[in-house]
C-alpha cells in the first residue's frame, strides 16, 4: 500500500481548469458512454430497428422484387418511422438529463468542479447527440441491410439523407428536451412534459393544421408556411425533397414551395431545424445557467 | 453528258467539303437574306434542283450551309460526316415530291419562328422516308403535313435550348395516314404530336425532357407500343381518339404540373396492355374517357408503380375495366378528383383481379386469389381527394391516426372507394421490359455497414480514454 | 484565501444565510456550526458558485461569481455524500475528474493510495461502502492540490467506526497550508480539525471563537448521541424537549447535550415514553478528540 505522507509540503499553486471545448468532450464522453448503457437507449435502439427491419422486409416482399424504385412505401415508412420514433427519443432523453441528475445530486457535485454550467449543458448534450447517432445508425443500418439483401432499390444516398437529416430532427428534440429539463423541479415531471410535448408536435399540431386548412380555408402558401414551424413537418418535407421525390408529391401545397423557393428549400428546411436546435439550447443554457442546480 | 455532269457535281463538292475546316468558318452574314432567295442555292441544292426523278444523290462530309427544297423524287444519303446548317434560320428541308428519301444527316440549327414553325425537316407529299438523321439544334423537328404513308425511323431529334413555350415539336404530323414512326429518341422538344393522323403506329421510340412525350388529338387507330417516355411533363397524353393500342411502353418519372404516365381524355375504343408506368405524378389520368360506354376501357397487365398516385379520376369516369393489372406502392393507388364515384369501372372482372400491394389479406386455400375482397376506403385519402391541399401533411403520424380512427368508427368510415372482389396474392410479370434502374446492392451494403459499424463504434466504443489509462496505470503498479 | 463579504442569499421571503462575512487565511481551518437550517450548506454552496448571491465571495483573489470556474479550481470539494454515475469505476471517476482539474499526470493507485483505497480500482462507485465513497471523493477533491477544501458534513452518513477513520484521515491531510472550510455539526470533527468555529443561527454569524474554547462556549461536558428508529425521533424529540433537553437531529437519530451529572436522564425519558433506543454514544470533550468512556470533566 503506498501511503501519501501526510505532512509533505504541498504544491499549493492550482492547476489551470482546461477549457470549454476539453471539458465539453470530457463530459459528452462520460455522458455518451452513460447512455449507450442506459435502458432507454437499448430500448429505443431495439424498437427503431426491429420496426425499420420488418418494414423493410415486408415492402421488399411486396414489391415483388422486380426492381423498381420510386418513392414508395419503404421510404414513407420509414420517413414515418423516423417521425414517430426519434421525436419521442430525443425528447424523453433530453427531458431526463439534467432533471435526472438535479435529483439524484449529481448536478451539485459535478458544478463544485471546475467547470462551466455551459460545460455541463454542452456536454451532456454532444453525449446524448452521440447516442442517438449510434442508435439511428444503428436501426438504418440494419434497414440498409435488409434492402441490400433484398435488392430494393432504393438509392443508398437517399438512405443515407434519411439517416442525416433524422439526426438533425433527433438533435432538435433533444435540444427542447434539454430546455423541459433545465426548468423542472423533478425528473419524472421533466419526461411527462417531453412526452406531452411530443404529442403536441406528433399529432396536435397537424391536426390543428388540417382543421385550420377545412375550416379558416387556409391558403397553401399559409399552409406551407404553418408546417414550416413543425420541426416534424420540415424533417418530412426536407427527406422528401432531398432523397426520392420532389415535393409536388405533397398535392398543391408542396407545388407551391417547389414552384415559389425552388434551390432555396434545402436553405430553408435547413434554416428551420438549425433554428429548432439551437435556440432551444440557447434558452436552456441561459436558464440554467440562472438556477441553482438543486 | 449526264456522267460527266454528275462527275463535275463531285469534284466541286469535294472540294468544298476539302475547304471547310470547322474552326475558321466565316461568321454569318450580317443581314439574313430571305429564306426564299435562299433555298437550293447551296451545292446540294444546286444537285436537287437540277436532278431527275429516281436520282440517288450521295453527299460527302461536309458543312452545308444552305437550305433544301425537294420537288422530284429522288434519294439524298449523307456519307458520314455530312452536315447541314441552316444558319439558324428558317426550314431547313422541304420534302415537296412524293417518294423522296432523306437519309444519315446532321440537320441542325434552324430558325426561331413559331408562327413559321421552323423545321428540321418537313413533308408535304406522301410516301417520304426520313431516316437516321440527327437533329440538332432545331425548333421543329419531323413535320408531316398531308404527308400520307411516310416513315420516321431511326433520327435523333433535339430542341433548341430554349423556354418550353418558345420550343417546337419534335415530331408533328398534320392529316398524314398510315406513318410509322420508329425508333426515334426524342429529347428536349416540346411534343411529339399526331394531329388529325389515322392508323399510324409509334414504335420503339424514346422521348425525353419533352413536354409531351406523344401527344394524339383526333387520330384515330394508332398504335403505340415499345416505347420508353421518361421525365416529360407527360408521358403519352390521348385527346378526342378512337381506336387506340398502348402496348409495352415504359412511361417513367413523368412530372410535370400534370405528371401523366397516360392520360385518357375523351379517347375511345382503348386498350391498355403491358406498359409499365413508374413514379409519374399519376400512373394514369383518365378524364370522359372511354367517351361512348359501349366498348370498355381496357387495362390489363400493366404495371403501375411507385407513382404518387396510381390511377386518377375526374368524376364522371366509367367504363374501364381493370384486370391484371400491378398496383404497387403508389403512394394513393386509385383516387378520384373531387366528388363522385368509380362505380362505373371495373377493378375486378369474372374471374380476374388485380394485384394490390396493399392487400391485408392472406391465401389460405393457396389458388393464388385473395381469400378476402381488397376494399379501399381510407379515410384520409377521401378527406385528401376533397381537399388536395391537405395534402402536404402526408406521410405524417397523423395521417395513420386518422386511418386509425377510420377503421375503428365505423360512422366516419367512408364507402369503399372500389372493390376487387379476386385480388391476385402476386405481381404478375412486367413484360415491358425494365426502366434502366438497378438494385446498388454494393453500395446499400456499403452504407449497411458503415451505419451499423458507425453505431457499435460509437456504442461500445465511447470509454476508451479512462480504460487505457487505467490499464497502464495498473501495470505500472504491479 | 477566501473572503466572504456581505453574503446574503435569500430562498423567496427567508434569508438563508444573512449578510455573512468572514475571512479565511491561507492554512486557516474553519468550521461552520449550527443547527439544520442554520445556513451552513447553503454557504457553502455560495463559495462553490453553485447559488447566485448578493454580495462577494474571492477564492484565492477570483470573484466566485464572475471567475466560477477558476475559483472553483482552487477549491477540493467534498460533499456530504458521493453522488454520481453509480456505475462508473473509480479509476474512471479518478480520470474524469482528474481531466476535469485538468491534472495531467495521474497516477491512479497514488491518489487512491493516499486515502486508503489501494486495490478497489476496478470497483464501481456503487460496490463501495459509505466510508470508502467519502475517501474517494476526498481522493477527488485532493487531485491537483488545490489550496481550499470545503467539506459539507462528510460524516453525516458514516458509522461511528467510518466517522473516526474519516476524520483522522482529514487531519492529516488537510494540514501542510491548506484552508479548511468546513460545516458540521460533530463536536469532535470540529475540536480535531478546526481553528476557529464560526456558529450561525438562522444565516446570521453568532460567534466566532477559537476552537480550543469551543467546547466551554457550549457550556456542556457531553453530548449524548441517540440512535433511534426514524418514525420515533419525532416523538422522542419531542419527549426531551418537555423534559428540559435541546436535542438536535442528526442523520440517524438525535443528539443531545447533556450535564455530566445527569447522562442518564434522556434514557429514562424515553424509555417511559416507550421509545426504543437502539444505540448510544455518549462523547466527551477533552483535549483528545474523541474519548466515550472517559466522559468525566466538571464545568
Amino acid at each position: 500500500m503506498t501511503t501519501f505522507p501526510a505532512h509533505a509540503p504541498i504544491r499549493l499553486a492550482a492547476c489551470p481548469p482546461p477549457g470549454l471545448v476539453a471539458n465539453t468532450l470530457a463530459i459528452a464522453q462520460r455522458e455518451l458512454r452513460e447512455a449507450v448503457r442506459s435502458r432507454w437507449f437499448i430500448l429505443y435502439t431495439l424498437a427503431f430497428a426491429v420496426l425499420g427491419l420488418s418494414l423493410s422486409y415486408v415492402t421488399a416482399a411486396a414489391g415483388g422484387g422486380m426492381g423498381l424504385s420510386g418513392f414508395g412505401r419503404t421510404t414513407a415508412g420509414l420517413v414515418n418511422l423516423v417521425l414517430l420514433v426519434v421525436p419521442l427519443m430525443g425528447l424523453t432523453a433530453g427531458a431526463g438529463s439534467i432533471a435526472g441528475d438535479r435529483e439524484r445530486g449529481m448536478l451539485t457535485y459535478l458544478l463544485a468542479q471546475p467547470v462551466t454550467r455551459t460545460e455541463v449543458l454542452l456536454g451532456k448534450y454532444l453525449g446524448l447527440s452521440g447516442a442517438l447517432i449510434a442508435c439511428i445508425a444503428l436501426g438504418l443500418g440494419a434497414c440498409a441491410a435488409i434492402m441490400a439483401w433484398k435488392g430494393d432499390a432504393t438509392r443508398p444516398a437517399s438512405l443515407i439523407w434519411l439517416g442525416g437529416l433524422s439526426l438533425a430532427l433527433a438533435m432538435g428534440m433533444l435540444s427542447l428536451g434539454m430546455l423541459v429539463s433545465v426548468l423542472a423541479r423533478k425528473a419524472s415531471v421533466a419526461v411527462g412534459t417531453g412526452v406531452f410535448l411530443w404529442l403536441v408536435l406528433v399529432f396536435a399540431t397537424d391536426l390543428a393544421l388540417m382543421a385550420g386548412a377545412i375550416a379558416m380555408k387556409l391558403r397553401i402558401e399559409e399552409l406551407f408556411a404553418a408546417c414550416l414551424f413543425n420541426p416534424l413537418q420540415v424533417f418530412k418535407m426536407w427527406s422528401l425533397h432531398a432523397a426520392d421525390a420532389s415535393l409536388d408529391v405533397l398535392g398543391p401545397a408542396g407545388l407551391y414551395a417547389t414552384e415559389e423557393f425552388g434551390a432555396w428549400l434545402h436553405a430553408i428546411f435547413g434554416a428551420s431545424l438549425l433554428a429548432w436546435i439551437v435556440l432551444p439550447l440557447i434558452a436552456a443554457s441561459l436558464i440554467f445557467a440562472r438556477r441553482a442546480p438543486v | 453528258m449526264r456522267t460527266l455532269h454528275a462527275i463535275l457535281f463531285t469534284i466541286l463538292l469535294a472540294a468544298h467539303a476539302a475547304a471547310q475546316d470547322p474552326h475558321a468558318m466565316a461568321p454569318p452574314a450580317p443581314t439574313t437574306p430571305r429564306v426564299a432567295s435562299n433555298i437550293n442555292t447551296g451545292l446540294i441544292g444546286i444537285r436537287v434542283r437540277t436532278a431527275r426523278p429516281g436520282d440517288v444523290i450521295r453527299v460527302p462530309a461536309g458543312i452545308y450551309r444552305e437550305h433544301i427544297r425537294i420537288e422530284t423524287p429522288l434519294s439524298l444519303v449523307a456519307e458520314p460526316g455530312a452536315i447541314i446548317d441552316g444558319d439558324g434560320s428558317g426550314d431547313i428541308i422541304e420534302i415537296a415530291a412524293p417518294d423522296v428519301t432523306v437519309s444519315g444527316f446532321v440537320i441542325r440549327n434552324t430558325g426561331i419562328d413559331l408562327d413559321k414553325e421552323n423545321a428540321g425537316v418537313r413533308a408535304i407529299a406522301p410516301r417520304a422516308l426520313i431516316e437516321n438523321n440527327t437533329l440538332e439544334d432545331i425548333l421543329f423537328g419531323i413535320d408531316l403535313r398531308d404527308a400520307h404513308d411516310s416513315i420516321v425511323r431511326g433520327n435523333r431529334i433535339g430542341g433548341k435550348d430554349l423556354d418550353i413555350a418558345r420550343r417546337g415539336d419534335g415530331v408533328r404530323l398534320w392529316r398524314s395516314d398510315r406513318a410509322l414512326i420508329e425508333n426515334n429518341h426524342i429529347h428536349d422538344g416540346r411534343d411529339a404530336v399526331l394531329w388529325y393522323s389515322q392508323g399510324i403506329t409509334v414504335r420503339g421510340n424514346t422521348a425525353i425532357r419533352c413536354r409531351y412525350g406523344f401527344h394524339l388529338m383526333y387520330s384515330d387507330d394508332v398504335t403505340l407500343e415499345d416505347n420508353e417516355v421518361a421525365h416529360n411533363s407527360v408521358g403519352i397524353y390521348i385527346m378526342y381518339s378512337r381506336g387506340i393500342t398502348i402496348r409495352q411502353n415504359r412511361m417513367i418519372r413523368n412530372r410535370g404540373p400534370s405528371g401523366y404516365g397516360l392520360g385518357l381524355k375523351e379517347a375511345d375504343r382503348f386498350t391498355i396492355e403491358n406498359n409499365l408506368m413508374v413514379a409519374n405524378r399519376a400512373g394514369v389520368y383518365l378524364d370522359g374517357s372511354p367517351f361512348s360506354t359501349q366498348v370498355p376501357g381496357v387495362f390489363t397487365r400493366n404495371t403501375i408503380a411507385f407513382n404518387d398516385v396510381g390511377l386518377t379520376f375526374l368524376p364522371a369516369v366509367r367504363g374501364n375495366r381493370f384486370t391484371l393489372n400491378n398496383f404497387i406502392d403508389n403512394v394513393e393507388q386509385v383516387s378520384i378528383l373531387g366528388r363522385g364515384s368509380l362505380k362505373g369501372n371495373e377493378f375486378w372482372h369474372e374471374e380476374t383481379g388485380n394485384y394490390w400491394s396493399d392487400y391485408l389479406g392472406y391465401d389460405q386455400n393457396q389458388d393464388g386469389v385473395g381469400d378476402f375482397v381488397h376494399e379501399s376506403y381510407t379515410l384520409f385519402e377521401s378527406l385528401v381527394d376533397r381537399h388536395p391541399k391537405l395534402r402536404i401533411l402526408l406521410f405524417s403520424p397523423v395521417e395513420q391516426a386518422i386511418e386509425f380512427v377510420g377503421r375503428a368508427v365505423p360512422a366516419v368510415r367512408p364507402e369503399p372507394k372500389f372493390i376487387d372482389e379476386v385480388p391476385l396474392m402476386r405481381p404478375i410479370a412486367i413484360e415491358s421490359g425494365r426502366p434502366a434502374q438497378q438494385a446498388d446492392r454494393v453500395g446499400m451494403t456499403l452504407t449497411a455497414l458503415a451505419m451499423v459499424g458507425g453505431g457499435l463504434g460509437l456504442a461500445l466504443l465511447s470509454r476508451p480514454v479512462e480504460r487505457r489509462r487505467r490499464t497502464s496505470a495498473t501495470g505500472g503498479d504491479a | 484565501m477566501i473572503s466572504i463579504r456581505h453574503v446574503t442569499k435569500r430562498f423567496g421571503r427567508t434569508a438563508a444565510v444573512n449578510d455573512v462575512s468572514l475571512d479565511i487565511e491561507p492554512g486557516d481551518a474553519v468550521a461552520l456550526w449550527g443547527t439544520n437550517g442554520a445556513g451552513k450548506t447553503t454557504l457553502i454552496r455560495c463559495v462553490l458558485g453553485l447559488f447566485r448571491f448578493q454580495g462577494q465571495i474571492r477564492v484565492d483573489d477570483f470573484d466566485v461569481a464572475r471567475q466560477g470556474k477558476l475559483a472553483r479550481a482552487r477549491i477540493g470539494y467534498v460533499p456530504q455524500e458521493l453522488g454520481f454515475y453509480d456505475d462508473l469505476g473509480v479509476a474512471e471517476a479518478v480520470a474524469l475528474f482528474a481531466r476535469l482539474k485538468g491534472v495531467r499526470s495521474v497516477y491512479t493507485p497514488d491518489i487512491l493510495g493516499r486515502v486508503g483505497l489501494t486495490g478497489h480500482e476496478h470497483k464501481r462507485i456503487r460496490e463501495l461502502s459509505g466510508g470508502m465513497k467519502q475517501r474517494l471523493a476526498l481522493a477527488i477533491a485532493l487531485l491537483g492540490d488545490p489550496p481550499v477544501l470545503v467539506l459539507d458534513e462528510v460524516t453525516a452518513s458514516l458509522d461511528a467506526c467510518g466517522r473516526e477513520e474519516f476524520v483522522s484521515l482529514l487531519s492529516g491531510l488537510a494540514r501542510g497550508g491548506r484552508s479548511l472550510l468546513f460545516a458540521s455539526h460533530r463536536i469532535e470533527e470540529v475540536t480535531a480539525l478546526a481553528q476557529r468555529v464560526i456558529t450561525l443561527d438562522k444565516g446570521k454569524v453568532t460567534a466566532e471563537i477559537p476552537a480550543r474554547e469551543f467546547i466551554p462556549h457550549l457550556g456542556l461536558q457531553a453530548t449524548l448521541h441517540l440512535r433511534i428508529a426514524s418514525g420515533a425521533r419525532e416523538q422522542a424529540a419531542r419527549l426531551l424537549r418537555e423534559g428540559g433537553f435541546d436535542p438536535q437531529r442528526n442523520g440517524i437519530g438525535l443528539i443531545v447535550a447533556v450535564p455530566t451529572a445527569q447522562k442518564a436522564a434522556p434514557f429514562r425519558i424515553l424509555s417511559e415514553g416507550r421509545i426504543a433506543v437502539e444505540d448510544f454514544e455518549l462523547l466527551a470533550h477533552t483535549d483528545s478528540h474523541t474519548d466515550s468512556h472517559a466522559a468525566e470533566h466538571t464545568p
